[in-house]
């Protein structure tokens, strides 16, 4: 009630004011009259009422004092002369406020992005109660290598666990259907797997989208509403269903106009008809925050879609494929689910093991908190995102170390000051209250402008993270959670660069000081440490950016084995327009020479994927090889079309390479790479021999062997490679590379509407140089390289500020004794050598201290680093050079003035 | 005025339970509590006039009293502070500690 009250009173507290001086003058009036009736002239009754009554303003202030707490009121006055004192000395809050702008503008930034990709919930009801269901497992090789596991499939991602486990989020059909009988924990179990990209016909316009497959209970177990007409739901997701689906409302938007306008409409997915029912809610993305689906069907769909051969999924016990979520039913834990859910799980999944070995390495249930949906995105940039947020923490640090320092050199100046007001009675927690003020008011600042970068920074961060990706969704924005942290983390900041300074300057021995002695000893102690502090922590970015740019470095001079510029790539996949084998071969290779025909363009040719992704993506044969009776391991198939050395630039070693020879009734053949051919063939000459595909049951004649190349990633160590022609493998979607003249874009409106006349059903999709391909997945790379080299920059720019002034102000403080050096004959180079010799010492001991520092925590990045290691001596010998370097540069100008200085005006000034 | 009247400052905190005891008699605008403060004690007591405006404020910010603009039985504007129920609870607590004290300090001076 009481605060209520005095809240009110905030409100017209000017009102209130005006109450009651007028209550005050009616009271002095009133006893005016009185004191006139007993006879005293007006003019004295006036007066004596005045008398009387004591010092009206101070009653008054005393008066209105009592509403506002005594803090309050002498914050706002502390806020008011922070505010005088930051005016007066323009040039240094400036220069503050700008540093503090850039540290806390670059964490909020960063902050952002953790909060958006690590910390934030689906945007569903309820996401608390939300598992995903995981399984871990040994690796599935047996001792002989060999696979030897109840998965005998999988559609899906597996990723590294703890202990060299493998975890995985797939599962059969049958395990799904196990959960979602008469579950005692969940209340829902939903299934869903990726579809990824199919091609969407809307109106006879075809694009590419991102699809999700989705049990009937997906939207409902999410408690997800339409944003129009209905969701999927049980009755849709069966065997014979009228075939349904439901877009994002992003795309009811692009491709219908508007969410209503959307319902009922018929659209093709791979050539098979549709109705779209439903349009999902504007903030849903699914369960995925990596991804962003544009269409959602039915799971039983996938049989029109994919062909009846997906069938087969729903049966196979062996084939993981499905991923799942639960929503815990009210009361129970995640932990009870799981010891539930476990034993159920083992007893079926060992019923579907065959041999010893498989019942040996049994995939064993595992639940995960499933409020932020899954956890793609979180393990592949958690690391990459705690390092840069340690870098700019590291960043904010020395800013505020930096302006600790100055504010202590200015210390000195109000040294006088801080000892009169002490010496008239200010308690000494009042004063440091009042200077720490001034430190928070100035940090405020800062974060004020830090948030204004932070908007650019997070859009700059979004793109340097999404770079090449197509579809990347980071949802980074600054939400309220973001804010609050920024303004918690610019109030430490300002209390953290305020605290020493403030004590400094209120030290009790106020005494020399009045009587300007020049005492400071502790003072220059407390610049020198924290001129360490600096020096160090700036070796660790500086290091840091030595040793990502080193490892971009490297990545930029891996020998590809292939033409990396003048490459013009873009994926189009016939099978989804509804070309079937053995039209689709010919579709393709016709197409390869309409584009060959182009004018400028010398070669062009297709496989699978683009080179640098080949095994990640795309079609092809991945089963088991021989030569003779040989197996070979370690080797990658790519299927290519005609002239695909010649298009990349791949020399040919022997025999020839696949051309239009190769068509499907001829003889299979394949082209080796001179790394398989050394290691399976010695010196023989492998043209002419056979290389057999164990799965597919054929044999092919190796016809020719290409030069090495680095098949895959780059950081990969460059795999044998077989290539087999696409006219004799039942070709999916393919990219097509065109060897150009010029700048490879530039054709990409001829390439369109070459493809267009073939076929208007089917889109032209991941258009990009290969040049851009490459560098895309090393984004990260890039990205770490840019982002420390600009840290590095600005650490070191701060350091030598604080080198600087920290120097600039002792040669002040010693202008006396250098005079009395130089009367005594000291030489100016001496007088250089005597300043600069503390600055060298003390950027050593800064160093001395960071090198260990950064030997231990640098080995947390090594996964993060390229045929880099994380104690690099290049990496350690530039930073302290460059460092040692900024450090005299920093020092030179004050040692100089040092120099200068005249014997007689120093000692005369004494 | 041959004799001095007693400020009141013997007991500290005393103004606040005369201002609320004159107020649980009948509402009063400020001049008119220490008028009636100082006539009631017979001139004894004579309140301190720049104090009493802190006192009011910090009763009302404690809700005990509640001060409304009007006008006094002669006709003049003033700001007629009214006591309220929780003000009369505080009344009732101060009296009885402001009993048991003098009762106290009778005790010391009477004992021989």
């Amino acid at each position: 009630m009481k605060v209520f009250r005095r809240l009110k009173y905030w409100f017209d507290s000017s009102r209130r004011g005006e109450s009651l001086g007028e209550e005050i003058e009616i009271h002095l009036a009133e006893k005016a009259a009185e004191l006139e009736a007993d006879g005293m002239t007006a003019e004295r009754a006036r007066a004596e009422a005045r008398r009387r009554f004591g010092n009206v303003g101070l009653k008054r202030e005393e008066s209105r004092e009592i509403w506002m707490t005594r803090a309050l009121s002498e914050l706002v006055q502390d806020v008011r002369y922070a505010w005088r004192a930051m005016a007066a000395n323009k040039a240094f809050s400036a220069l503050a406020i700008l540093s503090l702008a850039l540290g806390i503008g670059a964490n909020t930034a960063i902050y952002s992005l953790m909060e958006s990709i690590l910390l934030r919930s689906l945007p569903v009801a309820d996401p608390e109660s939300l598992v995903v269901v995981n399984w871990r497992s040994r690796p599935p090789q047996n001792a002989n290598r060999q696979w030897e596991h109840v998965i005998h499939g999988v559609q899906g991602i597996l990723w590294p666990g703890d202990k060299g486990v493998l975890v995985s989020g797939m599962f059969p059909y049958r395990a799904f259907e196990l959960f979602r009988q008469d579950n005692p924990v969940f209340s829902t179990v939903f299934g869903y797997f990726n579809g990824r990209s199919r091609t969407l016909a809307v109106h006879g316009q075809a694009t590419s989208v991102n699809t999700e497959y989705v049990t009937g209970e997906y939207f409902h177990g999410l408690a997800v509403s339409p944003a129009a007409g209905r969701l999927i739901e049980s009755d849709d997701d069966r065997p014979g269903a009228a075939p349904v689906a439901v877009i994002s409302f992003a795309a009811s938007q692009n491709r219908f106009g508007g969410a209503p306008a959307a319902i009922g409409q018929s659209i093709l997915v791979n050539n098979a008809p549709f109705t779209v029912i439903g349009v999902a809610p504007p903030e849903f993305f699914g369960v995925d925050p990596a991804a962003a689906p544009d269409l959602y069907l039915p799971l039983r769909a996938n049989v029109l879609v994919d062909g009846a051969g997906a069938a087969r999924m729903y049966d196979d016990e062996n084939f993981y494929w499905i991923e799942m979520m639960g929503r815990l039913r009210p009361g129970v834990s995640m932990a009870q689910a799981q010891a539930v859910l476990e034993p159920r799980f083992h007893q079926w999944v060992a019923s579907t093991a065959r041999t010893d070995g498989e019942r040996a390495r049994l995939p064993a249930l595992m639940l995960n908190p499933g409020d932020a949906g899954l956890g793609g995105l979180r393990r592949e940039y958690s690391k990459p995102l705690y390092v840069l947020l340690a870098m700019v923490g590291l960043i904010l640090a020395i800013t505020c170390v930096n302006i600790a320092n100055l504010l202590l050199a200015r210390a000195a100046a109000r040294r006088r000051e801080m000892a009169i007001r002490l010496s008239l009675g200010a308690g000494r927690f009042r004063v440091v209250r009042q200077l720490l003020t001034e430190c928070v008011v100035l940090a405020s600042l800062g974060g004020a402008f830090g948030v204004l970068f932070a908007i650019w920074g997070v859009r700059w961060l979004t793109y340097l993270f999404s770079n090449g990706r197509e579809n990347f969704t980071l949802r980074a924005e600054l939400n309220w959670q973001v804010l609050g942290a920024t303004a918690a983390l610019t109030v430490a900041c300002g209390l953290l660069f305020g605290l020493a300074p403030a004590l400094q300057s209120t030290r009790p021995d106020v005494l020399p000081t009045l009587k300007n002695v020049r005492g400071g000893g502790p003072r220059r102690r407390a610049q020198h440490v924290l001129v360490i502090a600096q020096v160090a922590m700036s070796f660790l970015i500086l290091v840091a950016a030595g040793l990502f740019v080193r490892t971009l470095d490297k990545l930029h001079n891996v020998q590809l084995g292939y033409a990396r510029d003048n490459i013009l790539l873009f994926s189009l996949n016939a099978r989804q327009a509804g070309h079937r084998d053995p039209e689709i071969v010919t579709f393709y290779t016709e197409l390869r020479k309409r584009f060959e025909s182009v004018p400028g363009v010398s070669s062009a040719t297709l496989s699978q994927s683009s080179i640098i992704n080949a095994g990640h993506a795309g079609k092809t044969y991945r089963g088991a090889m021989k030569i003779g009776a040989v197996p070979v391991t370690g080797a990658r198939v790519m299927v290519a079309g005609p002239r695909f050395l010649t298009t990349m630039r791949i020399p040919v070693l022997a025999g020839r390479e696949i051309d239009d020879r190769d068509h499907t009734g001829s003889t299979p053949v394949a082209v080796i790479s001179e790394l398989l051919a050394r290691t399976y063939f010695g010196n023989e000459n492998p043209v002419g021999r056979r290389i057999t595909f164990v799965d597919d049951n054929r044999d092919l004649e190796i016809v020719g062997v290409s030069a090495n190349l680095r098949n895959g990633g780059l950081k990969q160590e460059s795999p044998m490679t077989v290539f087999i022609a696409v006219t004799q493998f039942s070709p999916e979607g393919m990219t097509y590379a065109l060897h150009t003249a010029g700048d490879p874009l530039s054709y990409v409106n001829s390439v369109q509407e070459i493809v267009r006349e073939a076929d208007s059903r089917i889109p032209v999709t991941n258009v990009i140089t290969q040049a851009a391909e490459i560098d895309r997945t090393i984004s990260r790379e890039r990205m770490f390289a840019k982002l420390c080299t600009g840290f590095a920059v600005l650490a070191l720019l701060t350091a030598c500020v604080g080198l600087y002034g920290t120097t600039s102000y002792s040669v002040a403080r010693q202008v006396g004794e250098i005079g009395i050096r130089m009367a005594l004959g000291a030489r100016r180079s001496a007088v250089v050598w005597m300043v600069l010799r503390r600055v060298v010492l003390l950027a050593a001991i800064g160093l001395a201290i960071g090198a260990p520092a950064a030997l231990i925590g640098f080995r947390l990045v090594k996964s993060l680093l390229f045929e880099t290691q994380p104690n690099d001596p290049g990496a350690l010998a530039a930073a302290g050079v460059v460092l040692l370097g900024a450090a005299v540069l920093a020092g030179y100008a004050p040692a100089r003035r040092a120099s200068r200085i005249d014997p007689l005006v120093a000692l005369r000034h004494e | 005025m041959g004799r001095k009247p007693r400020k009141n400052d013997s007991l500290p905190g005393s103004l606040d339970m005369l201002i609320l005891r004159t107020l649980s008699l009948r509402s009063l605008h400020g001049y008119g509590i220490v008028q009636f403060i100082q006539q009631s004690s017979d001139d004894q007591l004579l309140v301190e006039e720049g104090s009493l405006y802190p006192a009011l404020q910090r009763l009302e910010l404690n809700g005990w009293i509640d001060g409304v603009w009007g006008v006094t039985p002669n006709h003049r504007r003033a700001r007629i502070y009214k006591i309220t129920e929780a003000g009369r609870q505080q009344l009732d607590l101060e009296a009885r500690k402001y009993a048991k004290l003098t009762l106290a300090i009778a005790r010391v001076m009477g004992a021989q």
